[in-house]
């Protein structure tokens, strides 16, 4: 038998007072930090020392102590000089294809499966994946992140999005493939679409980042401006011209506490792991693909036909066709092989920004792909258009400033 | 205002002044105001654009945050906008710390060897020093009053 209303909420009254203890609220020095860091005055400038901690630990870590410091001395004077010697007849295609140029210094111009492959997957983007992993987990199990999507929501919703992209956003810069997937915390399909198609072209992933700070320290901050400024107007220019809505979201701000450092340990280990898998494979392989390409003469060809696209309207070598090649199975990979090509600073700047913009990495493209066709085939067309007209801008921009 | 609460907001104040004053000068060296300069154990060498612009305006919002506190009467926000600004201090004097360790743990490039000797590793922790790591020591007041909870004193 049910019970009346009144009835009903006096049951309630009484099981209340049995079971909830209410005392008086006093704020701690917790919940005023919380509160300081999600108010635009005092959060921005602690978003931007957060992120000034981020990049420093990064490139400390991953740059100067361990590629720096011990892969580049195991690989160029011990791995290399080993496998230079062990491996017999340098003219033959096998040396070509897994050791590379016989007459190479180091593993970046080596250009083999077993020289640059392997220095690429594991001297340099491994540690960088280890410390973006282990510094997004401590943001993440710390409270920081859902604060810092409260002060970026303003900024989100100008080009259609709100404050949880950027979680997707800081997932790509590790690795774009689980941002994609991560794109389903947006709630709509058109903020959805917009949000994987400025990953798929503006976000570098750490990877990238990590090949970009051994080859060209000095331009990363150039790059990363011009895929900053472009994240931006494209952004702004999909939002008004896809339909469909951008809804308001309520974010739940958990309070700041230590994060638990098996919890860190886990997540680390598990993302890891799946860069491992997936990645490492995809390197090497990469290599061994471009290699081939080579000595079949495509990558010849391809240079051929596009050299008028890339010389004229790009203003980068037309060489740099090879690189983009290998950038849609990893971009890493297409960055360190452009530091290989003579070029001026401004035109390295831009081809890495091509590089970035042009087609995502295979991996990303299948999981787009298991996110719809329709949007993966309108995002490469966006990314054909943003690649052409961004990258021609680029190019006006350097022949305006006269560097180009 | 009792005597704590005097001798903290004049300690908060000068450390505000001070670590402004540091930031303002470590972006005025990288804008070219300066090639650089060493004086005693201070150094603000100036090239890098994400140290010195950067990181200089980092410090400066921590001074600001500091000054700011010193508004109002002493209230748990007032403490807070305090630590906030010795936190900025303690993020660029942290990585600035960090990357000598990462530096000073290999041989270098040349060297045969992968580790850096017991007398190498310990030289690059040898002045002269960043202004945020000269800044580091004056922070502990805060962080004895941060860990002893005793804010509601001051």
């Amino acid at each position: 038998m049910a019970l009346p209303v009144q009835e009903r909420w006096d049951l309630v009254d009484i099981i209340a007072r049995k079971t909830v203890a209410a005392g008086a609220y006093r704020q701690n020095l917790g919940d005023v930090l919380g509160d300081l860091t999600v108010r635009p005055l005092t959060g921005i400038p602690v978003a931007f020392a957060v992120l000034y901690a981020f990049w420093s630990i990064f490139s400390s870590f991953a740059g100067a102590l361990v590629t720096d410091g011990f892969m580049v001395k195991v690989f160029d004077s011990h791995w290399l000089p080993w496998l230079q010697g062990a491996w017999s007849d340098p003219a033959s295609i096998h040396y070509f294809l897994f050791v590379g140029d016989p007459l190479a210094e180091n593993c970046f111009e080596a250009f083999g499966m077993l020289t640059s492959g392997l220095f690429v997957a594991i001297g340099v983007v491994l540690p960088a994946i280890i410390i973006f992993y282990l510094m997004m987990t401590v943001l993440e199990d710390s409270g920081y992140l859902p604060r810092l999507a409260v002060l970026m929501d303003t900024v989100f919703h100008r080009i259609g999005l709100h404050g949880y992209a950027i979680v997707p956003v800081i997932l790509g810069l590790g690795c774009n493939t689980p941002a994609v997937t991560a794109t389903r915390v947006l709630e709509t399909r058109k903020q959805r679409f917009i949000m994987m198609t400025l990953l798929a072209i503006f976000i570098p992933c750490g990877a990238q980042l990590g090949v970009m700070l051994e080859v060209i320290p000095d331009a990363v901050g150039w790059v990363m401006l011009f895929l900053l400024i472009g994240f931006g107007i494209f952004g702004f220019i999909l939002d008004r011209i896809i339909p469909g809505s951008n809804p308001e979201i309520l974010i739940d701000v958990p309070p700041y506490h230590w994060p638990l450092w098996e919890n860190v340990t886990k997540k680390l280990m598990n993302r890891t792991k799946s860069f491992l898998k997936d990645a490492v494979p995809f390197v090497l392989f990469g290599v061994l693909v471009v290699n081939v390409l080579y000595l079949a003469g495509i990558i010849g060809a391809l240079a051929d036909l596009f050299e008028p696209l890339f010389v004229t309207w790009f203003g980068v070598p037309k060489e740099t066709v090879g690189p983009l090649v290998a950038a849609f199975l990893r971009k890493d990979l297409a960055v360190a092989q452009l530091s290989a090509i003579a070029m001026t600073p401004y035109q390295m700047i831009t081809a890495v920004v091509l590089v970035s913009i042009y087609f995502p990495c295979v991996a990303t493209f299948v999981v787009m792909l298991r996110e719809g066709w329709k949007e993966l085939a309108a995002a490469v067309a966006v990314l054909v258009a943003t690649v052409f007209i961004y990258g021609g801008l680029i190019h006006a921009v350097g022949i305006l400033m006269g560097v180009a | 205002m009792n005597r704590n609460s005097s001798m903290f907001t004049l300690y908060t104040g000068l450390l505000g002044l001070v670590t402004l004053a540091f930031g303002l000068a470590d972006i005025l060296v990288w804008a070219g105001a300066s090639p650089g300069f060493s004086i005693g154990i201070l150094e603000i060498a100036g090239g890098d654009f994400f140290r010195w612009a950067w990181g200089g305006a980092i410090l400066v919002f921590g001074g600001l945050f500091m000054l700011g506190s010193l508004r109002g009467r002493g209230t748990m926000e007032q403490f807070g906008k305090i630590v906030l600004g010795a936190a900025m201090i303690w993020i660029i004097a942290g990585t600035d710390i960090f990357a000598r360790l990462c530096e000073s743990i290999p041989a270098g490039e040349e060297a045969p060897e992968f580790f850096n000797s017991v007398a190498g590793f310990v030289g690059g922790f040898a002045p002269p020093y960043s202004p945020a790591i000269l800044l580091l020591p004056f922070t502990l007041g805060i962080v004895y009053f941060l860990f002893n909870g005793r804010f509601d004193e001051i």
